[in-house]
């Protein structure tokens, strides 16, 4: 920080940027009939460096934030990272139809349910 | 009771890298909040609240920028008094209508949190824009802030 003490001024110090971390982006889960809908915070993440990955059932996000800085940090609390978190999809999502937008930060992930997994009524014949 | 009794070896090992797994965990928390205190932020959970902030000084402009996934520019209120700037507002989160909600990470909260920038700022020429979550105010120094080249002259 940048203070006068009479004629001494002590100049603000860079801050040295140390190693990227790896960070665990805080998700929300949420269901319906319909599907699994996945929400993360991602701030500061664009689509092009957003990476969704479906293996087998391991779903996995993976982001690379980077931060647009000139001029000297004064104070950071957060960094450039990397976002990364994996979930195992139940079965009975149709991985054909996955979908996934960024607005704001912030992913919405929908994972939709295969029709034979929705719930349905089974209607009684009097027999 | 029995069980109490039959720690082998291989149970002390366990127990301990666990315990430096632990610890190790524990110093990435810290020190992943608590780099570079410079200035303070009065906010509402932990040690700095939310939303992290950090502060630049580009020369010319204090430029403070804060992690806001899911706010507008019209969600958060950026005042500023004398040299202290202030973020208000609310990241309010509800599951959407209709569904279950499996597990909930994402902090629901209302925030105010004040900044004391390290030199005064010309309130006429601030700026503030939020994109893909990241809120940037951009605030130009006071003119007599600014810094200034003092020429050397031979004796």
């Amino acid at each position: 920080m940048a203070r006068e003490t009479g004629l001494v001024k002590q100049e603000p110090q860079s801050l040295v940027q140390s190693d990227r971390r790896t960070v665990t982006p805080a998700c929300d889960i949420y269901e319906n009939k319909e599907e699994v809908l996945l929400v993360a915070d991602l701030p500061g993440v664009t689509p092009e460096a957003l990476k969704i990955n479906l293996d087998n059932d391991e779903l996995t996000l993976e982001a690379r934030r980077d931060l647009a800085s000139e001029g000297a940090l004064l104070s950071a609390e957060y960094r450039d990272c990397d976002y990364r978190r994996s979930f195992v999809v139940p079965s009975g999502i149709d991985a054909s139809r996955i979908a996934a937008e960024l607005k704001n930060g912030i992913l919405q992930l929908h994972l939709p349910k295969s029709e034979d997994v929705k719930p349905r009524a089974i209607s009684v014949r009097a027999g | 009771m029995w069980s109490r009794w039959n720690l082998g070896w291989s149970d002390f090992d366990d127990m301990f890298s666990t315990m430096s797994q632990l610890r190790t965990y524990m110093d990435r928390v810290f020190d992943d909040t608590s780099a570079g205190r410079a200035w303070e932020g009065r906010g509402l959970s932990g040690l700095g609240g939310w939303p992290r902030a950090n502060l630049t000084d580009t020369g010319s402009h204090i430029s403070v920028t804060a992690e806001v996934p899911g706010l507008s520019e019209k969600d958060i209120k950026v005042s500023l008094n004398q040299d202290v700037l202030t973020l208000s507002g609310q990241r309010p989160i509800e599951a959407p209508k209709g569904y279950s909600t499996h597990r909930q990470e994402r902090p629901s909260v209302e925030f105010s949190r004040s900044f004391s920038l390290p030199c005064r700022v010309n309130p006429e020429h601030a700026a503030a824009a939020v994109k893909n979550g990241i809120l940037t105010v951009t605030l130009e120094k006071a003119a007599d802030a600014m810094p200034r080249q003092i020429s050397v002259k031979a004796a």
